[in-house]
């Protein structure tokens, strides 16, 4: 059973490194190392929520609001900041998270009451959430100017330097964050007893029930350790692009979805790998970044996206289904 | 009044949306008089209503089999794409005038039932979800169109062609007219023939529907060539009147068409649901809109109405359901008793 996920993650590194030869002899730019780090550093707030998306969805659920969660959290507390003077780092992720998984636990809450499919709800919580931000809060915009300078100097921090033909170039310090997401995301799937819980309910929410678990505390859990993970991406993407705005982020939640979807994570839940949604979210990545180097516009990009889709869709629940099938299980 | 009563009791659901469809539309002429309800608007909103109309009904379909379908909206920008390139000359092949206008009618026709029918297909044969197939196909279909057109937006179309969606027969748009057509027939297909009892079988249970020698796969297929059906109809709908066709048109739409499908008592888990609850919903849903243009609402606002009317609707939905169901169980105890 694990073998087949990680043929499938094999799968996923292979198509990478063709792409990448093929790419780099078609246009040798592609092998400088700034574009490496470039597509790191870009695709490193991505890979934080995806995380997160990939925890609801072992969970058997699935989230759309986490972008406006992500919105909600970094600029309500960046407002905070700059309205008060408060300038430190720990400060800003701290609120941010706060809020998230405040949010979180309000998505919990309402999915566990309506007992619908948890899109619709998420749909409309995403749209709930950045009307409130927008309309109560505040929808002005603000440049590099206003913000905290912490924000700047984390958002240009590099981890290291390597010295290039033009200038340096650095690998970017939001990898820190992406790695203690993942390292703590594996600890809590892997190792503790409510990361079990979340794949059980995943698996067969009944059957979890029966076991022993409480499928509403799970659920809360997800939801809120999801927010938290977006509030945290939030702050990290303000940091990168140095400014504020009220409708940045909004409307990317789908192609994370994809990118989730790509890494092999079974939509219906109970599997599902870290590493896998990485490597999605790199593939997604590498397409968007790289298309322009072997001569196509950047409009050809859905289109490859949408076809690495659809195929791995179709491969998982295939094989889902033939599987089922043999222990003559019917889902539909 | 006691015939009210019965009436009500019969169909809670759809009592309770005319109800709120009439609120809102008093409550709209309270606000605003004249001006929401001259004849101008009226018939400004029937040229409205139509493509958001379709795409509703396209939604509606595919939440009554329990799934789906995100790619509508995709669909329906594609083939305005397609059926533009006809209608301005490009993939004529040398028609002229009323035969360009019909080519390019075959060509949406075809277009659609194909993206429809792709969406089935991976549904039906490899058991996907609806959810994640239609996001594969929504960014497919959409990656199609922008790579046709790398994002800008296709226009100059066929005269004759615009005119279908300007000409105002009986006071009404004709597109309003052929909107209410299809709703009609569809109504009396899920209702009257195998096929819609087959659909809501389908969609209440389906693994029941299975074990009932109902073709499961054969019926997803169906449904879904029917949803893409219908947003290509919205399309054509969208081009008359936009008079060119873009990638991204209407991506609001989205949920929109949810959130009519929900108040028009479809439940998203499937095998539950009326065309004329959704057509009522449609109409209220233009209402509001129109009055939310009057009073020149800012887009966020808009959007945090419409976030707090889904979850209110859902919330207001639950609650209704266990209501009614309380009062059965207490009905039939009541027979029971009465019985013994």
């Amino acid at each position: 059973m694990t073998k087949k996920i990680d043929q499938f993650q094999k799968m996923l590194l292979i198509i990478i490194v063709i792409y990448s030869v093929f790419v780099s002899v078609k246009n040798p730019q592609f092998l400088q190392v700034q574009t490496v780090f470039d597509i790191v550093k870009t695709s490193s707030t991505t890979m934080i929520v995806a995380i997160g998306l990939l925890v609801v969805m072992i969970s058997g659920g699935i989230d759309v609001s986490f972008m406006a969660i992500a919105l909600f959290g970094s600029y309500t507390s960046l407002l905070v900041m700059i309205n008060t003077g408060i300038n430190s780092l720990v400060f800003a992720f701290a609120l941010s998270m706060l809020i998230g998984t405040c949010l979180g636990l309000v998505n919990a809450l309402l999915i566990n009451w309506l007992k619908l499919p948890p899109f619709i709800i998420t749909l409309g919580t995403q749209n709930l959430f950045h009307g409130i931000m927008t309309t109560f809060i505040s929808d002005k915009s603000f440049g590099s100017g206003v913000l905290p300078s912490c924000l700047h100097e984390f958002g240009q921090g590099t981890l290291f330097k390597v010295a290039t033909e033009n200038g340096s170039a650095g690998l970017t310090v939001s990898l820190i964050p992406v790695l203690l997401a993942g390292i703590a995301t594996y600890f809590v799937l892997r190792k503790t007893m409510i990361g079990r819980g979340i794949v059980a309910i995943g698996n067969d929410e009944e059957s979890a029930r029966r076991a022993g678990f409480n499928p509403f505390k799970i659920r809360l859990f997800v939801y809120a350790y999801s927010g938290a993970l977006a509030g945290m991406m939030g702050i990290i993407y303000a940091a990168q692009v140095n400014a504020l705005y009220p409708n940045k982020m909004v409307g990317d939640e789908l192609m994370v979805v994809a990118a989730v979807v790509i890494g092999g994570t079974k939509i219906t839940g109970g599997q599902g790998k870290i590493f896998g949604a990485v490597l999605g979210v790199l593939i997604i990545y590498l397409l968007n970044s790289t298309l322009i180097l072997i001569g196509l516009s950047s409009s050809w990009n859905n289109l490859f996206v949408g076809a690495i889709l659809v195929i791995a869709v179709a491969v998982t629940s295939y094989q889902e289904r033939v599987k089922n099938r043999s222990h003559l299980i019917f889902t539909e | 009044m006691n015939k009210i009563k019965k009436m009500v009791g019969k169909d809670l659901d759809l009592s309770i949306l005319v109800g709120l469809a009439l609120l809102v539309l008093v409550t709209v002429a309270g606000a605003f008089g004249g001006s929401m309800y001259s004849g101008r608007n009226i018939q400004s909103m029937a040229f409205q209503i139509p493509e958001f109309g379709f795409l509703a009904l396209a939604m509606m379909l595919s939440n009554m089999v329990g799934g789906i379908d995100l790619s509508i909206i995709a669909n329906a920008n594609t083939v305005a794409i397609f059926t533009a390139y006809v209608l301005n000359g490009t993939w004529a092949f040398g028609t002229e005038g009323i035969a360009r206008v019909i080519l390019a009618l075959i060509v949406a026709a075809v277009t659609s039932l194909i993206f429809g029918a792709f969406n089935g297909l991976i549904i039906a044969k490899t058991s996907a979800p609806s959810l994640i197939a239609t996001l594969g196909t929504m960014t497919l279909i959409q990656g199609i169109g922008m790579a046709l057109t790398g994002g800008s937006s296709i226009g100059d179309i066929d005269p004759l062609f615009a005119e279908f969606g300007k000409s105002v027969v009986l006071g009404l748009p004709l597109i309003f007219w052929l909107f209410l057509l299809v709703s009609l027939i569809l109504g009396l297909i899920l209702s009257l023939t195998g096929f819609g009892r087959k659909l809501y079988l389908y969609g209440g249970n389906p693994v029941a529907a299975r074990f009932s020698a109902v073709n499961n796969e054969k019926m997803s297929i169906l449904v879904f060539m029917a949803t893409g059906f219908l947003a290509g109809m919205a399309g054509l709908i969208i081009l008359s009147r936009v008079n060119s066709a873009k990638v991204g048109y209407g991506d609001s739409y989205l949920l929109q068409t949810m959130i009519v499908c929900v108040i028009g008592g479809i439940s998203p888990n499937g095998g539950k649901g009326k065309v004329q609850g959704v057509v009522i919903a449609i109409i209220m849903m233009q209402v509001m809109s129109s009055a939310f243009t009057i009073m020149s609402l800012s887009p966020y606002t808009k959007k945090l109405i419409w976030g707090i009317m889904l979850v209110l609707v859902l919330g207001l939905n639950h609650v209704i359901a266990a209501y009614s169901q309380k009062r059965t169980l207490k009905q039939s105890m009541k027979n029971l008793q009465s019985a013994q």
